[in-house]
């Protein structure tokens, strides 16, 4: 097994799904000769060809439908979305047609929308997005962000071969900083399954994306300290595996929360209301959240760090929860 | 390249229309019963317009109606009785009650895909439709319509320029009702025709009299056949008048009464039963029948709407997302060699061939020649875009002046 | 079969609808979609079609009368009509979202289908309803949801569970010692489960819940009510050989009332002493016959009642609360007196002691500290006290240092009377000494004027002339 770092990961699964499935087709800006803002579709166009690696015009929402058109006939399009920030251009096109088709008129559209989203590149305001929660709320739509190349790869495919449009958000700071051995056979991952990376007793921490390795991280050092936590990669933001949340926290008594979205709408909030709904004689203290500020993305890199949640934050909340 | 019509294809544009108007009129009754909850829009005096130009298309080809494109789903093969329980969110309507007025598809059988009620959405949708369709290689044509309000939306432009860029075979039809809702065109847009438009496309585009139906499937015919051959998009601006308010609830007397009669005496119904007459096509006894028939069906089709149940309130819960194996019915059908679009055939050296610059970087030492045009044999403009987008039109060979760069595919500036 | 006729709904956000005109009348027969009346709405005036054929039985709304959209306006007799079909009724719910391909099943004939709105979904999984607390009226026991669910799932008072966790809430790990019978408890993160001593185990702690310090009147909400907690972590105290004996109500109340006034009051403590040569003389003269007369022995304690009375008129401030940013200043003066019990301590209270003088004090005093010793006290009679005297002095010591009682700002304790060396006028003397500690609330009571105060007792007890009577 190689060591595959997570950009690369999701290359390789657009690699494999292509070569496994003639009706997947890349559309997107630059996604062709350039290989893609962050080069995650290198090579793909000399090996698959123009009608299949497709280089759009400026307009997100004729990438959106036009990919929409195309899985009525069958074709499982990728429609890549630069910086997932964009992807709010097409924001009609995704809640209207995309994701209430199969409610309303049995169209399901097997679509992927993907991306680099969120922060800590100093990409400010307009680059660093996490608006996973306008999809989270909307209902047809699969929303996943995961956090390890494994996953990536696995949750793609995944993706690829889902009858329903699903939006695959690749956190950019991961894209190269961290390395997996994958295995070269193919595999997928479930969506809509959390994965425990680690176990604990004394508080559940939940997080996805970049903030799962902190969390993580704030999880060794509270361990220094004798608190043991579990920590949960959600992986899937919608459907939630909520039965994986009140599980973990029915065994620990105590939840935080932990992701780089703003606070409010986050997906904290409702994970503390499923709390409330379905563990709440198992709560042996509050439902905690650290988040993001309730802001736009700044730029400079100390209010940019001042913004995001990070180890220390963790591990302060982590300690005040299991000393309640 | 108008050919003529046959005597049925001129009694089949009588038919189909004066169907339409039938199952709206019929619709208006219900409404007033309270049979059709919510509301209901009608295209009284464009019928030409929906029926001459779905008319035109095949079988095998796609379309997806605006809201007053009824006569486009009949003549596609809509049953009446569809498009009476959509309105009355019957249980057995297409959408099963979830949707209502002609917000409804078939993609299996008929290729009609459901509009949604933001405009101008369905213009790149359709154009992905048609795009696939190449790329299975369907011969097929991708077919919508918009209104003269409607293409003032982003997505209008968007979609549109698009398929241009992709020569997509799709015909857009855009009528020019004169009103979008109490807004008159001069409005909307400050252009006297919008076909004018289509030239900043980069598209051909016709415009015809809405309200005649023979011109108007003739247009549509030659659209249709130009797309099909790879010559689209193509853009059809049909003139015509919207009779009635925007919905029933609009009563509309924000329109000159003198511009509502100048438009009634050109009713597009009349005006091609007058023709038919002239030429001896139809008598006044052909007339009855086909209005018995019409009537006939349409008793039957509105009895079976009204019998049919409402659905049952928890059904509100079910269908949010496709689960199982048999909820995603659609399987490409392909009609060109798979093996064309798989490596190792597929493959194609991933650099940018411009015109006069030679191959940029990655092509494997190719430099830029400092003579323009000279040195590199084809750079014609639609071999570039060929080359470029994979379609597979056909690439005339008009001579390009030496000097002139041809469309340059710029690196964009990062955002 | 009747038909109803409705009022149609004419646009999305049309709610009614006039009838302006009835274009047929009872007893005319009418055929489906003829035209059978005429509304206006706010938007449109519309002709209405008849929903189905038949004679028209009754009109129940006139013209120019206005009702909602859905109301029946009319009622035809459709009997002996092919074309009239009831509505059916709607199915019940499919397995699978696939459409019935047979015709809908046969219904009674019901009335026209109206917009139905789709009710609300399911409720909620119901949240599970907590623990009932068992606490006294009047007092919160602080927990969370798990705890108050294991107190109910185990009989558990949770008045009797001490809490160490935040703000000395009980905690998961508190109550799952209670459960367990106080075998070592699940490890809390702080430290590992010492092993149990060698010879008995430590008891489950059982006490009382806490309540309001006694002695002073019915808090605010603000009143700070204090858990019994630990400084060092339980396991310290239970080592070697031990007996465990639980807190009396009174001794709870003590040490409630303890820790609030050293929590809320900053106590500051000024010494003096007094020459009490002059009163001991008095009363050995007088004591016997004071005695006889009155019934009731002489002690000391009525001369300094009467002199911190005379420093409290001089000296207001030391008869005073705190109430948050207002100081009430008590217009009576009603000295509580300190009285050892063999089970506690009480302060009963003198009311009045500026009325009262040496015979009307002392009888005062001993009838209240007879009561509170047979425990006889009425709950006003330890309650509205302005300032307090207690006396550690009669077992001995120099002088103490004593605690106030809330709500006083000051309380002035008696050291014991001996007869000690002293200087007066550069030659030594023998005199009866008796050292007096003041504690005062620093928030209200400054030091100028605590020794003020003091100096005034002092000179009073001195330069004692008053008649005992």
């Amino acid at each position: 097994m190689a060591q595959v770092t997570f950009l690369d990961a999701i290359k390789q699964a657009m690699f494999e799904e292509m070569e496994r499935d003639p009706t997947v087709v890349l559309i997107g800006e630059d996604v062709g000769v350039y290989g893609g803002a962050f080069k995650t579709s290198e090579g793909l166009l000399a090996k698959f060809g123009w009608e299949r690696v497709i280089d759009t015009p400026i307009s997100e929402s004729a990438i959106v439908g036009a990919a929409c058109g195309m899985s009525y006939l069958g074709l499982r399009p990728i429609a890549e979305m630069q910086f997932i920030d964009f992807i709010v251009c097409a924001f009609n096109q995704i809640t209207n047609f995309v994701a209430k088709g199969h409610y309303l008129w049995d169209a399901p559209a097997p679509i992927v929308i993907r991306g680099p989203a969120g922060g800590g590149v100093h990409g400010g305001p307009f680059h660093s997005a996490n608006p996973e929660m306008y999809f989270v709320h909307t209902p047809g739509l699969k929303v996943i962000y995961p956090s390890t190349p494994y996953d990536a790869k696995g949750l793609l495919k995944s993706a690829i071969r889902d009858n329903n449009p699903v939006l695959f958000f690749e956190h950019k700071f991961l894209y190269r900083r961290i390395k997996e051995e994958i295995p070269e056979d193919d595999y997928v991952v479930p969506i809509g399954k959390a994965a425990v990376r680690r176990e604990g007793k004394h508080l559940t921490i939940v997080s996805y994306a970049a903030m799962m390795h902190t969390s993580l991280e704030a999880a060794e050092e509270l361990a220094k300290q004798g608190i043991e936590a579990e920590v949960i990669d959600l992986r899937t933001l919608a459907p939630l595996d909520s039965d994986a949340i009140v599980e973990s926290v029915k065994k620990t008594n105590r939840c935080l929360v932990v992701h780089e979205d703003t606070k409010t709408g986050g997906i904290a909030g409702e994970i503390a209301a499923i709390l409330c709904e379905r563990a709440f004689g198992h709560l042996d203290g509050p439902l905690v959240r650290v988040t993001a500020l309730d802001t736009p993305v700044p730029y400079a890199p100390t209010l940019e760090e001042y913004f995001l949640p990070n180890k220390e934050k963790v591990v302060h909340a982590a300690k005040e929860l299991a000393r309640y | 390249m108008k050919k003529a019509l046959t005597r049925q294809q001129h009694l089949d544009l009588y038919y189909y229309m004066r169907l339409n108007r039938a199952v709206e009129d019929m619709m208006v009754k219900l409404f007033r019963q309270n049979k059709i909850v919510g509301g209901l829009y009608s295209s009284l005096g464009q019928e030409a317009v929906s029926v001459g130009t779905a008319f035109a298309l095949e079988k095998r080809d796609w379309l997806a109606p605006m809201i007053r494109n009824i006569g486009a789903l009949l003549v596609k093969g809509v049953p009446p009785r569809d498009v009476f329980m959509q309105h009355m969110a019957k249980y057995e309507s297409p959408t099963k009650g979830k949707d209502g007025t002609s917000h409804f598809g078939d993609l299996e059988n008929l290729h009609i895909v459901s509009p949604i009620s933001m405009l101008g959405d369905l213009i790149p949708v359709m154009t992905g439709v048609a795009m696939a369709g190449r790329y299975l290689g369907h011969k097929i044509v991708a077919m919508t319509w918009i209104g003269d309000g409607g293409s003032s939306t982003g997505v209008f432009h968007e979609g549109l320029n698009f398929a241009a860029t992709q020569k997509a075979p799709f015909v857009l039809v855009l009528e020019n009702n004169l009103w979008a809702y109490s807004t008159p065109v001069r409005r909307q847009v400050p252009i006297e025709n919008l076909a004018d438009r289509a030239k900043a496309y980069g598209v051909k585009s016709f415009v015809v009299d809405g309200n005649d139906v023979a011109a108007v499937y003739a247009t549509a015919k030659e659209a249709v056949e130009l797309a099909r051959a790879g010559e689209g998009p193509i853009l059809i601006e049909a003139k015509t008048f919207r009779r009635m308010g925007h919905a029933q609830h609009d009563p509309a007397e924000y329109v000159p009464a003198e511009m509502k009669k100048y438009w009634e005496e050109r009713d597009p119904i009349a005006r091609h039963e007058k023709f038919l007459f002239k030429e001896k096509l139809l008598d006044e006894k052909g007339k009855k029948e086909i209005e018995r028939e019409i009537s006939a069906l349409l008793e039957k089709e509105r009895d079976f709407a009204e019998n049919s149940p409402m659905p049952p309130a928890e059904f509100a819960e079910h269908g949010v997302y496709c689960t199982g194996d048999d909820c995603h019915k659609i399987r490409a059908k392909w009609e060109r060699p798979v093996a064309e679009v798989t490596p190792p055939k597929s493959s194609v050296p991933a650099v940018w061939t411009v015109a006069g610059f030679g191959r940029g970087k990655g092509s494997g030492g190719g430099s830029a020649p400092i003579h323009f045009g000279d040195t590199e044999k084809h750079e014609q403009k639609e071999e570039v875009v060929a080359a470029n987008n994979g379609a597979k039109g056909t690439a005339k060979k008009s001579a390009q002046p030496a000097k002139k760069p041809a469309v340059v595919a710029a690196r964009k500036a990062k955002r | 079969m009747a038909a109803d006729v409705v009022m149609p709904q004419m646009g999305e956000s049309i709610f009614e609808g006039t009838i302006t005109k009835w274009l047929k009348k009872p007893g005319d027969k009418i055929e489906r979609d003829e035209p059978l009346f005429e509304i206006s709405t706010d938007k449109v005036d519309a002709e209405i079609p008849s929903p189905s054929a038949g004679v028209l039985k009754e009109i129940k709304v006139g013209e120019g009368q206005t009702v909602p959209i859905n109301t029946v306006v009319a009622v035809i007799d459709a009997a002996g009509s092919a074309a009239a079909a009831p509505a059916p009724a709607p199915v019940s719910v499919p397995a699978k979202t696939e459409a019935p391909k047979a015709a809908p099943a046969a219904a009674a004939p019901a009335p026209a289908p109206k917009p139905t709105i789709v009710p609300p979904p399911a409720a909620q999984p119901a949240v599970m309803a907590p623990a009932a607390s068992t606490a006294k009226e009047g007092t919160r026991v602080h927990s969370s949801p798990l705890v108050r669910r294991m107190a109910k799932e185990h009989g558990i008072d949770l008045t009797t569970v001490p809490g160490t966790g935040s703000g000395g809430r009980i905690s998961k790990q508190d109550i799952e010692a209670v459960i367990s019978g106080g075998a070592s408890a699940p490890a809390a993160y702080e430290a590992p489960a010492p092993a149990a001593p060698a010879r008995t185990a430590p008891p489950p702690p059982v006490a009382p819940a806490p309540v309001a310090g006694g002695g002073g009147p019915a808090g605010h909400g603000t009143q700070y009510i204090p858990s019994l907690q630990l400084g060092v972590p339980r396991e310290r105290l239970y080592f070697g050989n031990y007996e465990v004996e639980p807190l009396s109500t009174m001794r709870m109340k003590i040490a409630e009332h303890m820790v609030a006034s050293k929590h809320v009051s900053p106590h500051v403590y000024s010494v003096d002493e007094i020459d009490m040569t002059k009163i001991a003389t008095l009363r050995a003269k007088s004591k016997d016959e004071f005695e006889k007369s009155y019934g009731t022995k002489l002690t000391f304690m009525p001369f300094f009642v009467k002199a911190v009375v005379a420093g409290l008129r001089a000296y207001p401030t030391l008869n005073a609360s705190l109430d948050g940013t207002n100081v009430v200043r008590h217009k009576e003066i009603n000295i509580g007196i300190a009285v050892a019990l063999d089970w506690g301590l009480i302060v009963p209270v003198v009311k009045s002691a500026d009325e009262k003088n040496i015979l009307g004090i002392q009888r005062t005093m001993n009838d209240l500290a007879e009561r509170a010793r047979s425990k006889k006290l009425r709950p006003e009679e330890v309650q509205e006290g302005t300032f307090s005297i207690t006396n550690p002095g009669v077992f001995g010591g120099l002088f103490g240092l004593p605690v106030i009682s809330q709500p006083n700002v000051g309380i002035l304790g008696l050291g014991a009377i001996e007869k000690r060396p002293v200087v007066i006028n550069d030659s030594i003397a023998i005199r009866s000494m008796c050292y007096v500690t003041l504690s005062y609330d620093h928030r209200v009571v400054d030091g100028a004027v605590a020794h003020q105060f003091l100096h005034k007792v002092k000179e009073t007890l001195e330069n004692w002339s008053e008649p005992l009577v």
